[in-house]
C-alpha cells in the first residue's frame, strides 16, 4: 500500500503538472474556450472600450507589453510571485455589439479556469461602465 | 507500517500542492486598489493630449527608459529600463546575508564579493496612459503603472515585483511636471 502511493507521487512529480503533449497545438473544446474568454457590450465605441481595457489591466498591476489600435489587442504581464501573460482583442460584432476576448497564461500554463475570466470580466464591465458613460 | 504510510501520504500530498494554482484574486480588485489608482495618477491643467503625451516620451528619455510602445489612439506608452539595485533595501538586506556568509566561510576576499552582489541589476518597466477629462476642456489625467525584476549577478532572479511606493510616483510625476512645463515653453 504504502509502495503504491509512493508511485502515485513519483508519477505525479514527473508528470509535473505540465501538459507533455499538445503544447504546441493545445487540444480542448476550442468552442468552449471561447465562450469562456469572450464577452459580449453592446456599444460600437472601439476607443472607449480598448481604454476601459487598458485601464482594468493597468488597476490589476499588468503593464502594457503591445497595444495596438487599428487590429484592436493589447497584451500585458502581471508579476508578482507568479507571472500571468494576457492578450485582450476587441472585435466587431453584427448589430451595435462589441467582442472582448481574453486568453492569459499562469507562469508556464494557459489559464482554463472560467472563474478567472468571470473574475477579469467583471472587473472590466466596472470599467466600461466608468467609460461608456463618461464617469471619471 | 502506520508511519511508513504517513510519510507516503504526506509525499504524495506535497506532489499535488508542488502545482502551482493561480492565486483566487489574481484578475480581483484588492482593497488597496483605489489607493493605488490614485498613487499611480495625477491630473495635468491645460495641456492638450499631444503636450502630455510628448512631455512624458521625454521625461522617459530624460530617466534613461528605452519607449517598446507608443500607441497615440489609445494615450498610451510603455517604457524599460535596466539599471542598477544597488540603493534598494532588499538588495541591502542581501548583502548583509552574504557578509554573514562570508565570516562564517573565513573566506579570503569576503568584502569583494559582498560588494560584487551588490551590483545586481534590476529591470524596470512601466506603462504610461493619459486619458482626457471628458468634463473639462484641456485637462488630462495620467496613470503610471510600474513594475521590476530584479537579477543577481549570476543572472538568477531575485524578485519581481509590482512598485506600489509612494514616493517613486510622487518623484516621477514632479519630473512629468516640470516636463510638461519645458515642452510648453518649447525647450
Amino acid at each position: 500500500m504504502t509502495i503504491r502511493i509512493l508511485v502515485v507521487a513519483f508519477l505525479l512529480i514527473l508528470a509535473g503538472c505540465a501538459a507533455s503533449t499538445g503544447v504546441i497545438t493545445a487540444s480542448g473544446s476550442q468552442v468552449e474556450l471561447r465562450q469562456m474568454q469572450t464577452r459580449d457590450y453592446e456599444t460600437l465605441d472601439k476607443r472607449g472600450t480598448l481604454r476601459a481595457v487598458v485601464a482594468t489591466l493597468q488597476d490589476l498591476g499588468f503593464v502594457i507589453d503591445k497595444a495596438d489600435y487599428d487590429l484592436a489587442t493589447i497584451s500585458a504581464t502581471k508579476l508578482q510571485d507568479y507571472e500571468i501573460r494576457m492578450t485582450v482583442t476587441v472585435r466587431e460584432r453584427e448589430g451595435s455589439w462589441l467582442a472582448v476576448r481574453a486568453n492569459a497564461r499562469f507562469n508556464e500554463n494557459p489559464i482554463t479556469d472560467p472563474k478567472a475570466y468571470q473574475d477579469f470580466f467583471t472587473t472590466l464591465d466596472k470599467a466600461m461602465f466608468l467609460t461608456l458613460h463618461q464617469v471619471d | 507500517m502506520k508511519a511508513g504510510r504517513i510519510i507516503a501520504i504526506t509525499f504524495l500530498a506535497g506532489a499535488l500542492v508542488a502545482c502551482e494554482t493561480l492565486p483566487e484574486d489574481a484578475f480581483r480588485l484588492n482593497e488597496s486598489a483605489l489607493e493605488l489608482r490614485e498613487i499611480q495618477s495625477r491630473t495635468y491643467e491645460d495641456v492638450t493630449e499631444i503636450e502630455i503625451l510628448s512631455a512624458s516620451s521625454a521625461v522617459l528619455q530624460d530617466l534613461g527608459y528605452a519607449i517598446d510602445e507608443a500607441d497615440k489612439n489609445l494615450g498610451l506608452l510603455s517604457a524599460s529600463k535596466r539599471a542598477s539595485a544597488k540603493d534598494d533595501m532588499e538588495i541591502a538586506g542581501k548583502i548583509a546575508l552574504d557578509v554573514l556568509d562570508c565570516l562564517a566561510t573565513l573566506m579570503i576576499g569576503c568584502e569583494d564579493d559582498a560588494y560584487q552582489s551588490s551590483k545586481d541589476v534590476q529591470d524596470i518597466r512601466m506603462t504610461l496612459v493619459v486619458l482626457p477629462d471628458l468634463k473639462k476642456e484641456r485637462t488630462h489625467r495620467v496613470r503610471v503603472t510600474m513594475q521590476r525584476v530584479v537579477w543577481t549577478k549570476g543572472g538568477d532572479l531575485y524578485q519581481q515585483e509590482t512598485i506600489v511606493d509612494s514616493q517613486v510616483y510622487q518623484a516621477f510625476f514632479d519630473k512629468l511636471s516640470k516636463s510638461v512645463f519645458l515642452e510648453k515653453e518649447g525647450v
